[in-house]
């Protein structure tokens, strides 16, 4: 009798995982692995969306890594973003956070303003900044003018392009901010105490207490980090666009990566093979150069993160 | 334990397998819907078009309303501001909301729109109508809108470019006509240059790539060149003329101040459209442009008087000038449309109806795209804009051929000639030889 | 000598130096952060200000370097409210965010529920699995999706494509909220269970209710996500201007308008304005939400 008991508890808990997991579990399967196997099977295809697709080997990877020229920069840029924009978001992200902990008074509106930039949808804030920093008429320049230094051309110069979506990113360091508030916060007073006890400078507190206690927080803020890198496509798409005052359908071909290619990202070589070229069959060859990159980072960075808390319970 | 493995694994193998079956049905081209409506019944049609000012956009209601007039039964589902991206994508959904005339302010895919079907060929509907496009059309628009052998498309309204001169500063610098050839162009453009501090007070020709309308496309055509050989090979490495166009653009550059000089001078003038573009404001005394500038040029009431004349010619070449760039809007019917002979009607009234077409040119103040349409006498026009419809009957004007990939020939060479310009490439043969091979391999990857 | 010129007692002895150098530190300190502070703020709320003051510049003095508006053009705002389209950008967005985010944590919270409190094999595959698809850009499987959702049901030029996805949870959310439950302690399922609850009764009124906050942040960054997509409208619903989003069609406003930069920035901030007036009735979930995900993912 403890036997039948048994194996209908045990039905009855199958059936019970199947119908709480069941939204995801058919999420998984049609928006994600059959996806997934369909962008490796156009990889190999030739398909321009008028006629039925055709095999076509590794002519398609043969193009996008020999012959495709925004290929290489972009891989280039992707990894100036990740070393670059993602530590100096981390490290003032951290130096804002540190700040706001010992505003004394008005921290509330303090931590208020510096959150609020943030919340500005990406397109809305890249046109702003696009406008700001206009070398012509943006206000920044006017300014840097007037005190006499010299005024760099932002989006419309190669080298100053990523620099100049980096201030964007660091405009929006709000949410970072927040996180390391609440972390640096949650350091125990006591161990501050006794390192001042032990006679440690500021330096020496930060490095010996404050730190060991936040790595966390500072290892979830870099593989955010470096994921949003890989995903990152409005800010570089839309300041090219606006830097280079295409006007969208007269004629003109608007030209990816504005300027010289300094801007390109792989995401946006999947939206220019597969939605302007419309060679669906090399878009999918960088879609998976794209998802082989975030595997690889993130697999990187979790090992080196430790517990996830997987077991639980 | 083991019941609950295989329940999870076989969902999701049942899933999965249910996907690929639909991504195979998925893989289906496109279902060929024929020219089988009756254009005599009750229909209604989409038509896209990329106009999208407020003054264009009442020219595209004017025209169509003209078209409802003359066939009461066909409505029209007028569409703006879509661009090429669009509809391309809409071109090969198909459905109900998708297009069934588009039109689009370039010629660049018409290769593309030709070789893949996504529209039709339009040559058994001129024989059925009795229109003979060699005829009807101007050579060079004959061209631009038809892909080996198959007329895809047709010009409905085109652009010609010329140069446009600020006649004071000419009388000012001791200039008495417009420049004919390359080497009065230079002079001139010196003559009429006055630096100040690090910019310019005027600044004779602003020459780079990157100024709007002065790309690979519109300078080279001053030189005839030839874009791809019988092979279909770009020529790019081999026609002299395109060495000949890039050296004396960069000999240009280099005379006038320098790539960056000129590129901070640039960086700081007003914008195409707006109100302080650098022509109106005297800040450019020469500038390469497009028939609709004159239009705006008046509009803004500039200090001097506006000349207006065709593009020099090489030195070698003097004898053709009076030639120039043309290019236009083109017309098409969709593959996917189950309105065909409806939207032929539409197709036919915009492009052949001489009275519609010069409506429509003297609203949007383009050039009309019919030879009939060049003589009308009813087309309205400042006596400088003359200049451009005899540019556009020019039988020497040029244009640039369509190709299976696009424009993305010209892309390729636009972006080696702001490298060449900006002195980040020195050998001028190696880099065309380099754009040659590029573009070769872009269309093989296309085909 | 008297008792009225004693000092009274709160007043402090003489400071010794080391005191008074200590204190001047602080002071000095006080005032070091606080500078820092406005500077900081400056760099924050002063792009805020340009645009501002810029939406309300005439057409041609936007185009100048000018920092003040000479006419206050409060009009520029109406003309943006007229420009055709931007109601329906507003009405599309509001349907994709909040028809979007009810789907998510509706499909979302069972999962995370599983994932936290179940015990099953394969329960660490599926957690690895949620993860990986939170790593996941979207462009990496766009093009069959895409062929999917336009070709085989027709549905390009709508959001759908956007928002159906949604009604099967959503891997962040998932993954968040199974953090967040995994902090309610097991003795509260335990005595619902000898209540004789079911599995979806401890959920809907047990777990629920103690996952408030949770659920509330990841609803905010849900409705976050989709107001701000820029690239799912842009592949989807290009096509049909009925269909943009506020993020697209603000894009296509640039174009038409070209070199208004005063209309553009002014429909910049009308874009920018609902999350941030959002934000300040929600401050708490909000920042309870991001310390949520810092602290606990």
């Amino acid at each position: 009798m403890s036997t039948i008991t048994l194996a209908s508890k045990r039905r009855r808990a199958a059936l019970r995982t199947l119908a709480f997991m069941s939204p995801w579990l058919i999420g998984f399967a049609v928006f994600f692995a059959y996806p997934l196997i369909s962008t490796v099977y156009f990889s190999f295809m030739h398909y321009d969306g008028f006629r039925p697709p055709s095999w076509s080997g590794t002519k398609n990877w043969t193009y996008v890594f020999n012959d495709y020229p925004y290929f290489w920069p972009a891989l280039r840029n992707t990894l100036w973003l990740v070393l670059v924009m993602v530590s100096l978001r981390v490290v003032f992200g951290l130096g804002v956070g540190m700040l706001i902990t010992k505003i004394r008074t008005g921290t509330g509106v303090f931590r208020t303003l510096f959150y609020l930039p943030y919340l500005a949808p990406p397109v809305a804030a890249t046109m702003a900044f696009a406008f700001l920093l206009n070398p012509g008429t943006g206000p920044v320049n006017a300014i840097l003018d007037k005190i006499g230094i010299p005024a760099p051309g932002w989006f419309n110069d190669p080298t100053w392009s990523k620099p100049a979506l980096t201030l964007l990113a660091l405009w929006g360091v709000g949410d970072l901010m927040v996180i390391f508030m609440a972390a640096l916060l949650d350091v125990p007073r006591e161990q501050y105490e006794a390192a001042e006890l032990d006679g440690a400078s500021a330096w020496q507190r930060f490095r010996y207490v404050t730190l060991p206690n936040i790595s966390p927080i500072v290892m979830f803020a870099v593989v955010t980090g470096v994921i949003q890198t890989m995903q990152y496509y409005t800010q570089p798409l839309i300041a090219g666009k606006v830097a280079s005052g295409v006007i969208q359908g007269a004629g003109t071909q608007f030209e990816p990566g504005y300027p010289e290619k300094s801007t390109l990202t792989l995401p946006q070589l999947v939206y220019n093979l597969g939605f302007q070229r419309f060679d669906y069959g090399s878009a999918c060859v960088v879609a998976l150069v794209l998802f082989a990159l975030s595997m690889v980072f993130t697999a990187f960075l979790m090992r080196r993160r430790g517990g996830l808390n997987l077991a639980g319970d | 334990m083991p019941e609950v493995m295989p329940k999870v694994i076989r969902k999701t193998a049942f899933a999965l397998t249910a996907s690929l079956a639909l991504l195979t049905t998925a893989c289906t081209g496109q279902s060929s819907s024929g020219a089988n409506d009756d254009a005599s019944k009750d229909t209604t049609i989409n038509f896209w078009h990329a106009w999208s000012a407020p003054s264009e956009t009442k020219a595209v209601k004017d025209l169509i309303a003209g078209f409802e007039k003359a066939h009461p039964n066909i409505h029209v589902n007028v569409v703006g501001n879509m661009t090429d991206d669009k509809m391309n994508q809409a071109l090969r959904t198909g459905g109900d909301k998708a297009p069934d005339v588009i039109s689009s302010f370039t010629t660049n895919n018409v290769g593309k729109f030709c070789s893949s079907n996504a529209l039709i060929d339009l040559n058994p509907f001129f024989k059925k109508s009795g229109v003979d496009p060699a005829t009807t059309f101007p050579k060079a628009m004959n061209e631009y809108t038809q892909y080996d052998g198959n007329r895809c498309t047709v010009p409905l309204l085109g652009d010609a470019y010329g140069l446009y001169y600020n006649k004071t500063a000419f009388e000012k610098a001791g200039i008495t006509n417009p420049p004919k050839t390359w080497s009065e162009f230079e002079a001139d453009a010196k003559k009429l240059t006055i630096p100040a501090g690090d910019g310019y007070k005027q600044l004779g020709f602003m020459p780079d790539y990157h100024g709007w309308e002065t790309t690979t496309e519109h300078y080279f055509a001053q030189f005839s060149p030839t874009y791809f050989d019988t092979s279909g090979k770009s020529s790019l490495a081999t026609d002299p003329a395109f060495k000949a166009g890039f050296t004396l653009q960069k000999k240009l550059v280099d005379e006038l101040g320098g790539f960056q000089k000129l590129e901070k001078y640039r960086s700081k003038l007003g914008d195409e459209w707006g109100p302080k573009h650098p022509f109106h404001t005297g800040q450019v005394a020469m500038q390469l442009d497009g028939e609709w500038r004159l239009g705006m040029a008046l509009d803004a009431k500039p200090k001097f008087d506006i000349g207006v004349a065709p593009l020099p010619v090489p030195d070698d070449q003097a004898d053709q000038y009076g030639k120039g760039y043309i290019t236009g809007t083109i017309a098409g019917i969709a593959a996917t449309s189950k309105k065909q002979n409806a939207a032929w009607e539409l197709v036919k009234y915009m492009t052949t109806d001489t009275d519609a077409v010069v409506g429509f040119s003297n609203a949007i103040h383009n050039v009309p795209s019919t030879l009939e349409a060049l003589k009308s006498p009813k087309l309205k026009y400042d006596p400088r804009f003359k200049t451009f419809l005899d540019i556009a009957a020019n039988p020497n004007s040029t244009t640039t051929p369509a190709s299976i990939n696009g424009g993305q020939y010209l892309v390729t060479i636009q972006q080696f000639g702001y490298d060449y310009e900006s002195g980040k490439v020195t050998g001028l043969d190696a880099g065309l030889a380099g754009a040659a091979k590029q573009i070769d391999t872009d269309i093989a990857q296309a085909k | 000598m008297t008792q009225v010129l004693d000092k009274p007692v709160e007043l402090r002895t003489p400071v010794s130096p080391a005191e008074r150098t200590a204190r001047r530190k602080a002071l000095l300190e006080w005032i070091g952060v606080h500078s820092l502070g406005v500077a900081a703020a400056l760099f924050f709320t002063l792009p805020f200000v340009f645009v501002f003051l810029t939406s309300l510049m005439s057409d041609t003095q936007a185009l100048s370097r000018d920092l003040i508006p000479h006419t206050w053009e409060w009009g520029n705002y109406q003309k943006v409210f007229d420009t055709p389209g931007f109601l329906t950008w507003w009405k599309n967005t509001l349907i994709y965010a909040g028809l979007g985010t009810v789907l998510t944590v509706v499909s979302s919270i069972p999962v995370a529920y599983a994932l936290a409190k179940f015990r099953f094999p394969g329960r660490n595959l599926s957690l690895m699995l949620v993860i990986s698809m939170m790593m996941l850009p979207p462009q990496v499987i766009i093009i069959p999706m895409y062929l999917f959702w336009a070709k085989q049901l027709g549905l390009s030029g709508t959001l759908w494509p956007l928002i159906i996805p949604m009604a099967f949870g959503d891997a962040f959310s998932i993954f968040l909220l199974r953090q967040f439950l995994m902090t309610i302690p097991n003795e509260y399922l335990d005595a619902a269970r000898v209540d004789g609850c079911g599995d979806l009764r401890t959920l809907l009124k047990v777990v629920l209710p103690m996952a408030r906050p949770g659920i509330a942040a990841v609803a905010l960054f849900q409705f976050f996500y989709a107001w701000n997509d820029y690239f799912g409208p842009q592949i989807y619903a290009s096509e049909n201007p009925g269909a943009w989003t506020l993020s697209y069609g603000l894009e296509s406003f640039k174009g038409a308008h070209h070199t208004d930069w005063n209309l553009t920035m002014a429909a910049t901030l009308l874009v920018m304005a609902p999350v941030i007036l959002v934000f300040f009735f929600a401050q708490k979930a909000f920042v309870e939400g991001v310390t949520l995900t810092g602290v606990k993912g």
